[in-house]
């Protein structure tokens, strides 16, 4: 079976995969400023499931940029397994997220002229950890969600749950130390969400770590934790 | 690390997700580079015809001719025959006369020679033997007067009758007897007056009896090497101007010598400045069309960067590197350019061999065009794929993933 450890060589115990101190964010509107995030303190432990839920516009999704790698702080600090994202440089920056961040996102984002099967073995191309860039993970990965028999289909003859479990498995695809899930259940009918949600759970046993960024109460249910996010601030952790 | 494989497959999967685009995108390509490759094909195509072509008139020739009547004796004739460099010489006249074998009487440009002229003239005999300075009232045939100007073929030792019209008026006719028939050679279209096919070579002295002169309106003579010619015209030039009493420093004014001189050198030369006119006609049809397909095939890349911004997203928050985003879309730009380099090759191929056969012209396979055609359209696919493939590259993650 497939070995999903959520560990390498920098998961060190007593490291915080997600380590955010004093976290500022502004935009810039012309000379405006306009800050999105106020100081935000939030330590994300190996092996927790976190939902970080608010309305829109609270900020959320800035603050998953910043975790995910894909966006650097205005002001503050964010390690991720205890390397500071702000010090290196964009290269460095997009290593990081092909080896310890695995995205899902609300609108699955799948390459459409790929199959299922490529769409998962895909970020191996760019970064590979050793031994995770072969064939039978990718399709063992697809098994994992419940895709055996879609391996070569492409995302349009998919269905919406389909597409998203096919993200999930690219999101496993690397091993990553953290998977970060923003609005997973966002484009998909409750039926649906709760097979998804069902697959999160399952992955959250087997010991991944897993940051989703949520505006549905309902989703409390399966996680550890909850982070609500109101204004910039942090008003519940 | 991206690798090679990798990039040629996803902009495999790319291109042939849009067929049609990618094919009206590669058409600026196909033309440009078919138009190099056919035009280099009948370059070198035209070019040997006319050196294959000129060389069946003679064997490396300088022909002389003299602006004047009287001009040219036997002591010209010696002078040529002896210059260094020289290997033969025949002395030319040259007549229309009357011809009538059996019953049918034709106008035919006689011509009369001496026997070096079977080897100047690169004369090459279907049957019988070329003249020979003890001959008197014999007769050469070119292939056609022989096969196809009278009513029957011509055969050897047939006779037939030559009607000559004197300076002075007098009519003075003679039977010659057909000693041999010249064979026609491959290709003929260059000068009426070396083409052996529709002429009657006779003995000049002869001729010259029979007319009542005693000069040569020219010579034909052939030099040991194509390499020398130049030097030995030159040489030939100096020798017949002071024997004929042009002044030394007129040797550059053509209009000052009662002579012409014109070697199988020059006339390859100017046929090499004519297929090199063609040639730069055709190359500018074809660097032209060469820019508005690499114009094309940037504007059709920007369309696909914009389009895929989405995409772009996807591939940075996976771990792709902007260098390696960046390799991704000039690899696909540059598969577009080779495609249609690929094609262009192909077109140009099959053009060129089928005008050159239309107009029976030697088949030349530019082998070496191929590996340039591949190389320009790589380089224009290279260079087509760098603004897009940058613009590509230096996305902000945030913003191409809020794109899609």
């Amino acid at each position: 079976m497939i070995i999903i450890t959520g560990k390498n060589i920098h998961n060190v115990d007593g490291i915080n995969v997600i380590d955010i101190s004093e976290l500022k964010k502004s935009y810039f509107l012309g000379d405006v400023e306009v800050p999105i995030l106020h100081g935000i303190d939030l330590n994300i432990r190996k092996g927790e499931f976190v939902a970080i839920m608010g309305p829109s516009g609270s900020g959320k999704s800035t603050l998953m940029n910043m975790i995910g790698c894909l966006d650097r702080p205005t002001t503050g600090k964010v390690m991720l397994m205890g390397k500071d994202t702000c010090a290196i440089s964009d290269n460095e920056l997009a290593e990081l997220r092909g080896f310890e961040i695995g995205f899902v996102f609300q609108n699955f984002s799948l390459i459409p002229r790929l199959s299922a099967y490529e769409n998962v073995i895909l970020p191996t191309y760019s970064n590979a950890k050793k031994g995770m860039d072969n064939p039978k993970r990718a399709k063992d990965l697809l098994k994992l969600v419940g895709l055996d028999d879609r391996i070569g289909h492409r995302p349009n003859e998919l269905s919406g749950g389909q597409r998203q479990r096919v993200a999930i498995a690219r999101s496993l695809v690397n091993d990553p130390s953290l998977i970060l899930a923003d609005e997973p259940t966002g484009n998909l009918d409750s039926k649906t969400s709760k097979e998804i949600m069902e697959i999160f759970s399952d992955l959250h046993k087997k010991g991944c770590t897993i940051v989703m960024i949520t505006h549905d109460p309902e989703m409390e249910q399966y996680v550890d934790r909850l982070v609500h996010i109101r204004d910039g601030y942090i008003v519940n952790n | 690390m991206l690798s090679l494989k990798h990039s040629f497959k996803m902009a495999i999967s790319s291109i042939s997700s849009s067929k049609m685009r990618s094919a009206l995108t590669t058409l600026g390509i196909i033309i440009g580079v078919a138009a190099v490759i056919a035009n280099v094909s009948l370059g070198a195509s035209f070019n040997q015809y006319f050196t294959d072509e000129i060389g069946s008139v003679g064997n490396n020739f300088i022909i002389i001719e003299s602006k004047t009547a009287n001009l040219f004796h036997d002591n010209e004739l010696h002078l040529i025959d002896n210059t260094p460099g020289i290997e033969g010489v025949s002395p030319i006249n040259q007549r229309v006369a009357k011809v009538k074998y059996g019953s049918t009487v034709r106008q035919i440009n006689i011509q009369g020679v001496s026997e070096d002229y079977v080897h100047v003239g690169n004369i090459h005999m279907e049957t019988g033997t070329f003249i020979s300075d003890k001959d008197t009232y014999m007769a050469v045939l070119g292939h056609d007067i022989a096969h196809e100007k009278f009513g029957r073929s011509i055969g050897n030792k047939n006779t037939i009758d030559i009607t000559f019209t004197r300076a002075d008026g007098q009519v003075i006719s003679h039977q010659f007897k057909v000693k041999g028939i010249v064979a026609s050679p491959e290709n003929t279209l260059v000068q009426s007056g070396i083409e052996s096919d529709i002429r009657i070579f006779i003995p000049i002295a002869t001729m010259n009896e029979i007319l009542g002169e005693d000069y040569y309106r020219g010579f034909f003579a052939a030099a040991t090497s194509l390499d020398s010619i130049d030097e030995v015209t030159d040489e030939l030039d100096r020798r017949l101007a002071r024997s004929l009493g042009v002044p030394s420093r007129e040797i550059d004014n053509e209009d000052a010598k009662p002579y012409f001189l014109l070697d199988q050198g020059e006339i390859l030369k100017e046929v090499d400045s004519l297929s090199a006119a063609l040639s730069s006609l055709l190359m500018s049809v074809a660097l032209i069309s060469l820019i508005v397909g690499s114009i094309g095939i940037m504007n059709i890349m920007l369309v696909t960067v914009t389009e895929r911004t989405g995409e772009i997203g996807i591939m940075k928050s996976l771990g792709y590197k902007n260098y390696e985003v960046l390799s991704l879309f000039i690899v696909e730009s540059m598969v577009v350019g080779l495609l249609g380099g690929i094609l262009g090759i192909l077109l140009g191929i099959g053009g060129a061999y089928l005008v050159e056969r239309a107009m029976g012209l030697p088949y030349v396979f530019p082998m070496d065009m191929i590996l340039l055609g591949v190389l320009v359209s790589l380089i224009i696919g290279l260079l087509a794929g760098l603004y897009p493939a940058n613009k590509a590259a230096k996305m902000n993650p945030v913003d191409a993933l809020r794109h899609e």
